[in-house]
């Protein structure tokens, strides 16, 4: 292990981690961008962003909170994920969700992989705002 | 922008989440330029293999 990432290792803070993390989840690489961390922040806004995106342009659906069944609060969680993207779903999917197609299908699986991603960006953020990880 | 992705073929969709999800790995889990473009290249390609070489698998069943 290099001698800058040991230091880059040693500094950070638990709020540093947990403002890093929130603002991750909250509009995908964010987080690392608040950490100068350009190339991760940038990568992970255009697959995040781009996988979320795309799912809704295919007309994937998208889980809402008030579902009784596991499976559905599971896919809750993982749009959830997505941050901006599950709360502009509604506007960047004008025409409303369409899964009786494979297309709108393959949009709810990619709209949960997107949220699900960024969730392990999030994990990431919040170890390198810690210290724990360069 | 939208319309850009409505209308993918199947192989289309497979290669755009193959990419995605591929480099956010690789940035996730390596470090330095080449593993991250090594770990990306074998990650989309096994992606992309898997995948097909499942649909010739079950090929059969569709008949």
């Amino acid at each position: 292990m290099s001698e800058a990432v040991k230091h880059e290792q040693g500094t950070g803070s638990s709020a540093l981690g947990v403002t890093a993390a929130v603002a991750g989840w909250a509009i995908p690489g964010l987080g690392h961008l608040l950490l100068r961390q350009w190339s991760k922040a940038l990568v992970y806004f255009l697959c995040v962003g781009g996988l979320a995106w795309a799912g809704l342009a295919m007309r994937g659906g998208v889980f809402g909170g008030n579902s009784s069944d596991m499976f559905d609060r599971l896919g809750f969680f993982a749009d959830l994920g997505t941050g901006v993207f599950y709360f502009l779903a509604h506007t960047i999917q004008t025409a409303g969700p369409d899964v009786a197609h494979a297309s709108g299908d393959y949009g709810t699986r990619m709209f949960a992989t997107a949220g699900m991603l960024n969730l392990l960006t999030v994990l990431e953020a919040y170890e390198i705002g810690r210290g724990r990880r360069a | 922008m939208s319309g850009l992705f409505s209308n993918l073929t199947h192989f289309q969709a497979l290669t755009l989440f193959s990419l995605a999800v591929s480099a956010t790995f690789a940035f996730l889990s390596k470090r330095g330029a080449v593993e991250r473009a090594k770990y990306f290249a074998w990650a989309f390609l096994a992606f992309l293999l898997v995948a097909i070489g499942i649909g010739w698998l079950m090929y059969p069943f569709s008949q």
